[in-house]
């Protein structure tokens, strides 16, 4: 039967899966991704230039000689803005989703593991704060507190990670009671060397995955936040500030709006393609 | 009727030569399933190459084989349910009916599914649907006979008569009609399944391995019930399986295959008594068989056979209002095999579990050498005892390559002095395997694998918990001749967990049997599977000879018998704690 | 005497019922406890003057000082104030909203009813095209329709909600001025006309992720072999699909009840861009003015949405599963 079971679930990747248009789709993501990891990096040398106002240049549409992007009522470059606002709006969501899935590494295979009350207890904090949506307690701690782009980043990764420990933790306990794993408690290993060495590296397509959605829902969350005049100072260059000061002009140089709007919807769709081809890659891994 | 057997008949003159010679048995002349030159491909490679074969009504028809024999796929090839990616080619006649096997559309098909030919599942856990009442699954197959026979009205209270029959048949009463499946023990679901799949009056029914899942006792009377209604209801019935044992007596002709070919085809009572092809043979006789036990049960002393090394006195354990296991005790010697016996829920893993301390027994003592072992792992060490697994599948890490799981096991031991190359070699596997992962291995092999990493700490005891009921026939005889062979040379004591009979004669010095969580005999192994004085026992060895063949092969065949073997059963832990 | 045992049964399985729905109920309300006290210590570590804050726009004489200082017993211990404003709040008193100088209830109530319409319209909307989408594409796996509706699923999932808003607003109510851009609108006709708009931007992202669980769910069914069985004893294919879509809808509901809890988190975004007179918006408006009160209850209120939601979803189990149902209620 598992013979049969491994045919099955091979073959439905051989119709469903991949194929040329779906390989290309990958490519062109990653491609599309490893550049903006590029942008990402070299942006903060671009913050000081992209601040400089200029009275003169104010709201030229794009297209404009030495303004390919044109620029805002200030006087800013547009271009230079998008590419400056990159670093807050990618590093932030890499270190919430990175952030909220070691904690949960950590915490969710001591709770699916040990069971017990630490099991209780974590269940019962993550339902807590699973009973509040993410934006609602962003938006009144945040709001209240004042919270800088890294406090709130702080907090992102808080509220990020009760689901990721559900997930972990619903993972890790799938694996605990495998054979390989009693074969582990057998040879009297160290429950912390049977959880890390043994049982996560078998939930890592359920890490990877998910670390590419919250990846996705981060850079969406943040810039909503950021939209809203949360987290980032006025005049920094950020995408969902870009966003709230693009509506304003949006007949002088869409651009201002259009731009970082597009941007952001890209890079989450690429990182959700990317998520979606390389979780069903690892399961078919594991399955063999 | 005759007309278009006659027909069948004629246009199949291209059978091949094979085909013809088996179709000699005495209900050729009225043959309702034809299958001409079915093959199985997947992505290039060839599953099951061209096979042709017939089907009398009323006729068994068996397709033996080992996992990868292709022996499913044929099965599914003939309903065109094969799994996605994976191709059929050839032809099939059921009664005057004439079909493409490597046809898709889903009209084609619905000509032949249903009142021509039905498949029956393997596993019933899984084959009907768990949020409907198993009459109303019942009834589903009722309905869409009933529409396809143009008569689109029928009253419910007429559909409910008719589950109500269907049930009886199978020998169920009319109140599972309001039962979910999960309200059901595992031979009661298969019945349902087998009278919802009656409800479509096929002529042909293919029961794909029906009775594998199922416990030894519940086994025989799913193949009984089958054959009845086959001849009841003047059916064709093939019968997919891959063990020999239970076809002898029922099935009328047997296919054997192996790798995708038929490497040998003909009456039963002949394929099995006078085997021609060298692997039908080594099937055969790797087959294990309740008569390998001793003949004498006066042969062994009672007790036994080597001072205790091991005592579990007075163990229970419930989960949660049920009682898994209540006061059980039992000892074993270095050198020896104590069998643990018992059907699902007997409560034999948890007495296995609760002695390796993977599970806190509430009650009772486990005693190595007579020093008391604390209740639980924490507080024990490797080298006292260890466990073989029964899946080879998940027994080893899959992140681990095969040489990192051993090193880990040799390191957790005392004895530093050997190294993973040893310990393959020890278990007949090349050394060279120490830098694969287990997925590239066979079953078989990591089996072994699994017993090279218990062994490493060098234990005192060794548990084999179903260690080789998920493994093929041809490969269980190897497993259990190198763990005789460890056993002598390891001086080990052993206490294997099994279902299995013919395993308990081939391997056990002595055997204790468990029943719903009481221990209810304990003797030799000749005493018990010889002249056991427990009604229970007695049921449990009658229901293994059933499925043995008694037919002696040439004398340097040892093994000439068999009883069934159920290589897929679901994991024991999971049914043992339910 | 089938029937007394019966009904014997029926009796004592509708007290296991009652008695599930009693030990739910009671983890929410635990639950609703632990995050008032978690609300009340926030503020009370909030930044800035608190009695600045409380006065809002009012001159601050020592007097109104003093005033406040009563009203809100500044000088008490932070367990007694924490404990009184309990009380208060299990009576239905949830202060005086210190921006708009009225009860917090009645402010709530006042915008309660544009927040519950948007929430329905766009769950309803999220409900009938995301379903029947998932469900079409896991049976045409593979094919067009499956692909067209997986690639919209990426782009709602993957769009944030403003900038969906944003383009709803340029395309369609200042390119072709079909809807109005902002506001709720007088009478229900109207009102009706200016949720459609912020509706279905919600639930554009809702319904990918609505989507793509279905699609998911019932493909997972379709390849299971209950539904081999059914179709190899003859079953025609949609009666088959029923069957599988029955299975599914477990975790369908689950699903559902998820990406409700989802809604509510983006009623705040839409109704910022809409300008919508709704819960979310006076949230943003209460957080941005340290309205302490009306923060306060608005999150009570809102945890006991999704908790209530989370107990309908276990409850539907129940009805689902049979499975369920025989655990929970033996």
């Amino acid at each position: 039967m598992t013979n049969l079971t491994q045919q099955v679930t091979l073959s439905s990747r051989i119709r469903i899966g991949p194929g040329k248009h779906r390989d290309w789709v990958v490519r062109v993501s990653t491609v599309f991704l490893a550049i903006i990891a590029i942008a990402t990096l070299i942006a903060p040398f671009f913050t000081d230039l992209a601040r400089k106002q200029s009275i003169l240049d104010s709201l030229l549409p794009p297209g404009s000689p030495g303004h390919l992007l044109g620029t805002d009522e200030l006087g800013r470059d547009v271009l230079l803005l998008t590419l400056a606002g990159t670093g807050s709006a990618i590093a932030g969501p890499v270190v919430i989703a990175a952030g909220s899935m070691l904690i949960a590494i950590i915490v969710g295979t001591l709770a699916g593991y040990l069971r017990g009350p630490v099991d209780w207890a974590v269940g019962r904090i993550v339902d807590v704060l699973l009973s509040l949506p993410v934006m609602l307690v962003a938006i009144v701690v945040a709001g209240i507190f004042g919270a800088g782009y890294w406090v709130t980043v702080g907090m992102l990764v808080l509220l990020f990670c009760p689901s990721d420990i559900r997930i972990i933790r619903a993972g890790v306990t799938e694996q605990a009671p495998r054979p390989y794993v009693e074969a582990a408690q057998m040879l009297s290993l160290s429950p912390a060397r049977i959880m890390y060495r043994h049982i996560v590296p078998n939930v890592w397509p359920l890490i990877l995955t998910n670390f590419m959605l919250n990846l996705a829902i981060a850079l969406v969350t943040l810039s909503s936040l950021s939209f809203l005049g949360i987290g980032v100072a006025p005049g920094t260059p950020d995408w969902g500030r870009q966003i709230t000061d693009g509506r304003g002009i949006l007949s002088d140089n869409p651009a201002m709006l259009l731009v970082p709007a597009i941007l952001i919807v890209l890079v989450a769709m690429a990182i959700n393609v990317l998520g979606d081809y390389l979780g069903e890659r690892l399961r078919e891994r594991g399955m063999q | 009727m005759t007309e278009s057997q006659a027909a069948s008949q004629t246009t199949s003159p291209g059978l091949p030569a094979d085909t013809a010679a088996t179709g000699s048995g005495p209900n050729t002349g009225a043959a309702a399933v034809v299958v001409t030159d079915l093959s199985v491909t997947a992505s290039e490679r060839t599953l099951v190459s061209p096979l042709s074969f017939e089907v009398a009504p009323g006729e068994m028809l068996a397709i033996i084989g080992e996992s990868g024999s292709g022996k499913s796929m044929t099965a599914r090839a003939i309903t065109g349910l094969l799994p996605r990616g994976v191709h059929a080619e050839g032809s099939a006649h059921i009664d005057e009916h004439r079909y493409d096997l490597s046809s898709d559309s889903d009209s084609s098909w619905s000509e032949v599914r249903g009142h021509r030919a039905v498949l029956l599942l393997q596993d019933p856990f899984t084959s009907l649907s768990h949020v409907l009442r198993c009459g109303e699954q019942i009834a589903m197959t009722i309905e869409a006979r009933l529409r396809r026979a143009g008569r689109a009205r029928i009253s419910n209270a007429q559909i409910r008569d008719e589950v109500t029959k269907r049930l009886a048949e199978v020998h169920l009463p009319a109140r599972v009609a309001r039962q979910y499946p999960s309200e059901l023990s595992g031979g009661m679901r298969q019945r349902v399944a087998i009278a919802a799949a009656l409800a479509a009056e096929p002529r042909l029914l293919i029961a794909d391995e029906p009775t594998t899942a199922l416990d030894a006792s519940t086994q025989g009377e799913v193949l009984d019930l089958l054959r009845e209604l086959q001849v009841a209801h003047r059916m064709a019935l093939i019968l997919i399986s891959h063990d020999l044992g239970v076809i002898s007596g029922r099935a009328d002709r047997v296919i054997v295959m192996q790798h995708g070919e038929v490497v040998e085809r003909g009456e039963t009572e002949r394929v099995l008594g006078a085997p021609e092809h060298p692997y039908t043979r080594a099937l055969i006789a790797a087959n294990l068989s309740i008569s390998d036990a001793p003949r004498d049960a006066g042969q062994h002393a009672a007790g036994p056979v080597a001072p205790a090394l091991l005592e579990a006195v007075d163990i229970s354990k419930s989960f949660g209002q049920h009682q898994a296991l209540a006061h059980a005790s039992i000892s074993v010697g270095a050198g020896e095999v104590l069998a643990i016996v018992g059907e699902s829920g007997s409560g034999k893993t948890t007495l296995a579990r609760s002695i390796a301390g993977l599970d806190t027994p509430d009650t009772g003592e486990i005693r190595l050498d007579g020093r008391v072992l604390p209740a639980g792992r924490r507080g024990r060490a490797p080298g006292e005892i260890q466990v073989v697994f029964q899946d080879p599948y998940s027994t080893l890490n899959p992140a681990f390559t095969i040489g990192a799981s051993l090193e880990e096991a040799l390191r957790a031991g005392s004895d530093r002095s050997r190294t993973a190359a040893e310990l393959l070699t020890l278990v007949e596997l090349d050394p060279a395997l120490a830098s694969r992962r287990p997925s590239q291995l066979s079953g078989g092999q990591r089996q072994r694998v699994a017993i090279a990493r218990a062994i490493a700490p060098s234990p005192r005891v060794l548990i084999c918990d179903e260690s080789v009921s998920a493994l093929d026939v041809s490969v269980q005889a190897q497993i259990l001749a190198l763990l005789g062979r460890l056993r002598d040379e390891l001086d080990l004591a052993m206490l294997f967990i099994t279902h299995d009979l013919g395993v308990v004669a081939r391997i056990a010095d002595r055997v204790a049997v468990l029943r719903l969580g009481e221990l209810i005999e304990q003797g030799t192994t000749a005493e018990i599977l010889r002249a056991s004085q427990h009604p229970y026992t007695q049921q449990l060895v009658a229901a293994a000879e059933r499925d043995s063949v008694a037919r002696d092969l040439p004398t340097d065949e040892r093994s000439s018998q068999h009883s069934p073997q159920r290589p897929h059963q679901r994991p024991p832990q999971q049914e043992d704690h339910e | 005497m089938t029937t007394s045992i019966n009904a014997r049964a029926g009796a004592s399985s509708g007290l296991r019922l009652a008695r599930t729905i009693a030990l739910r109920v009671g983890g929410v309300l635990l639950i609703l406890l632990v995050i008032s006290f978690l609300t009340f210590t926030l503020i009370y570590l909030a930044p800035g003057d608190l009695v600045k804050n409380l006065l809002g726009n009012r001159p601050s004489t020592p007097a109104a000082i003093a005033a406040i200082e009563a009203q809100y017993r500044l000088n008490d211990p932070f367990f007694v104030r924490y404990v009184d404003w309990l009380v208060a709040a299990l009576q239905g008193d949830f202060g005086i909203s210190i921006r708009l100088q009225q009860p917090v209830t009645t402010v709530i109530a006042s915008r309660l009813g544009v927040t519950g319409s948007l929430i329905a319209f766009s769950f309803i909307l999220a409900l009938i095209t995301a379903v029947p989408l998932g469900i079409a594409s896991a049976a045409k796996a593979g094919r067009l329709i499956d692909r067209v509706s997986s690639a919209t699923a990426l782009f709602g999932l993957s769009a944030p909600s403003f900038a969906l808003a944003i383009l709803a607003i340029s395309v369609f109510a200042i390119m072709i001025p079909v809807f109005p851009a902002y506001g709720a609108g007088q009478g229900w006709l109207d009102q009706t006309w200016h949720l459609i708009l912020p509706s279905a931007v919600l639930a554009a992202g809702i319904g990918a992720i609505l989507m793509r669980m279905t699609r998911a769910a019932v493909l997972r069914e379709l390849e299971s072999d209950a539904i081999t069985f059914a179709r190899a004893r003859g079953i025609p294919e949609r009666r088959v699909q029923r069957i599988a879509l029955r299975a599914a809808l477990i975790p369908i509901v689950t699903s559902a009840g998820l990406i409700l809890t989802f809604i509510i988190g983006g009623t705040i975004i839409v109704e910022t861009v809409f300008a919508l007179p709704g819960i979310g918006q006076l949230l943003e408006e209460a957080v941005l003015f340290k309205d302490l009160p009306v923060v306060q209850a608005i999150t009570l209120l809102v945890a006991g949405s999704i908790a209530l939601i989370t107990i309908l979803v276990d409850l539907s189990y129940m009805l689902l599963d049979p499975r369920v149902r025989a655990r929970e209620l033996s």
